[in-house]
């Protein structure tokens, strides 16, 4: 396996060359920092849910999906990252994820000891120095390899990390950087000082080695792998990729026959998420099923107003749906029939 | 039968990646074992492949999150993806709960019934000898 040194670089590389490799077939261990601070999602979030991307664009503060699980990060160049691209027929991948994790968490774990933090792994998938985390880890399978990321935190900006993170209010943003503060460290918070970067670096390679075995080492990207990144990043760096809808799919359509489609509806009201699958026979509610987490009283009026629902247009229903609360005396507190509607003619 | 202290429902065909396939004239509902998904822990998202889809067996096709690890989900058989378990999406634990009935993942129109040879079924001595042999690899993670 070959090592790769490449210290600090453009800050979509420190995430393309990873995904680049495993689609050359080829195994590694990467060793770089990123040039400027951007914020990271896991493979299934939604950005739109999860990140602040107003603040962000205000800001210059890029957003990119990653393949590897997890959740939102801000990432800068006060984390070293690793990132271990290796087959998973290798005889070193141990055949649980946890032991996995276990294993090849032990070569940051002795580097933070080298320095004089007693850092200890936690499982599934943590680094913990006195019950913090000390360092942000995942893992993708792609292809026919197992892509194992991670870092060792320097120094890290908590404020940023609250700011860029979407969250209902402020009282609730509040409550995530006290929260953060209390679980997350760095080394400069352990040691008061941050030691040298190359020492951090040679510590990284001594003590992956050590796993691994001798490393052949590089410092640059060949053509062929910088092109394979270049390619990656047509894909990765555009909006289609960041803003492919992960969770959840709430729309689905199916065409029975011309003019007839079951279609599935899911629209979130200040009240709760409504869920209807409708059956639509050329434009007439042919069958309906309405359900969700709000509240509708009395609960046993819903099959009634289901009822009521077939055999009226798709277009007409927002008004039997008005007409069936006045003369039923229906209370759904946070849902209106306008959201009901929404949920039966978008 | 029970092999190892997991249930292997007998009516089901089995592959070396802990699915089953639940077949059904031409169409085979596959899904992750019991034993698949307490190795796999609480599967926490699951992206739910398109229909019509087609899928090879043998060849990932979906992925599943547990513990910050995005694994692929390789097909029991080949043909066309015919249905999905879109409820996967809302409570992607139901395969931790229910991994042979809710936590079903998708329906696939096979291409080829011949592969079906291919896999194993609970009564057959070679997959209780590799269900065994796994339960030792995984000991430490199954809780011995």
């Amino acid at each position: 396996m070959k090592l790769y040194r490449l210290g600090t670089v453009a800050w979509p590389y420190s995430q393309l060359l990873y995904h680049a490799l495993p689609r050359l077939n080829r195994e590694g261990l990467i060793l770089l920092s990123p040039d400027s601070p951007y914020v990271c999602i896991g493979y299934f979030q939604d950005p739109e849910q999860d990140v602040d991307l107003a603040y962000c664009r205000e800001h210059g503060i890029p957003v990119f999906r990653r393949e590897v699980g997890g959740g939102a990060v801000y990432l800068d160049g006060n984390q070293l990252f690793w990132q271990l691209v290796i087959r998973k027929d290798h005889p070193l991948v141990p055949a649980s994820r946890e032991e996995f994790y276990r294993k090849f968490l032990q070569a940051p774990i002795a580097v933070y000891r080298a320095i004089g933090i007693p850092a200890e792994y936690k499982p599934v998938n943590d680094v913990i120095v006195h019950n913090r985390k000390i360092s942000g880890t995942g893992v993708a399978e792609i292809g026919n390899y197992i892509v194992f990321v991670g870092n060792l935190i320097l120094d890290f900006n908590y404020e940023m990390m609250v700011r860029v993170l979407k969250v209902p209010d402020e009282k609730f943003r509040d409550k995530v950087y006290k929260t953060l503060q209390e679980n997350l460290t760095t080394i400069k918070r352990e040691l008061g000082d941050i030691p040298p970067r190359e020492k951090l670096w040679d510590l990284l390679a001594e003590k992956f080695s050590e796993i691994l075995g001798p490393m052949e080492v590089e410092t640059g990207v060949d053509p062929e792998w910088r092109a394979e990144a270049n390619r990656l990043g047509e894909v990765m760096l555009k909006e289609d990729w960041l803003y492919m809808r992960r969770r959840p799919h709430t729309d689905y359509g199916v065409t029975i026959r011309s003019g007839v489609e079951v279609r599935q509806k899911v629209y979130k009201a200040t009240g709760g998420l409504i869920r209807a699958i409708i059956v639509v026979q050329e434009g007439t509610i042919a069958d309906i099923t309405l359900s969700g987490d709000f509240f509708f009283y009395p609960a046993d009026k819903l099959t009634e107003l289901e009822k009521a629902l077939i055999g009226v247009e798709v277009e007409k229903a927002e008004k039997i749906i008005v007409r069936f609360y006045s003369e039923q005396g229906v209370e759904s507190p946070g849902i209106t029939p306008a959201d009901l509607a929404m949920v039966i003619n978008p | 039968m029970q092999i190892a202290g997991f249930e292997f429902p007998d009516e089901l065909y089995y592959d070396l990646k802990h699915g089953w396939g639940r077949v059904e004239g031409n169409i085979v509902t596959q899904g992750l074992t019991d034993f698949g998904q307490k190795l796999a822990r609480e599967i926490v998202y699951v992206e739910i492949p398109p229909i019509g889809r087609s899928v090879t067996q043998g060849q990932t096709f979906m992925s599943i999150e547990s513990g910050k690890w995005v694994g692929r989900i390789p097909a029991i058989v080949s043909g066309k993806i015919v249905a999905v378990n879109e409820e996967l999406e809302w409570e992607p634990n139901l395969i931790n709960k229910s991994p042979f009935d809710r936590g079903w993942l998708v329906k696939i129109e096979m291409s080829n019934p011949a592969e079906l040879d291919k896999l194993m079924r609970a009564n057959s001595p070679e997959f209780k000898a590799f269900i065994e042999a796994e339960a030792e690899k995984f000991k430490s993670v199954l809780g011995g």
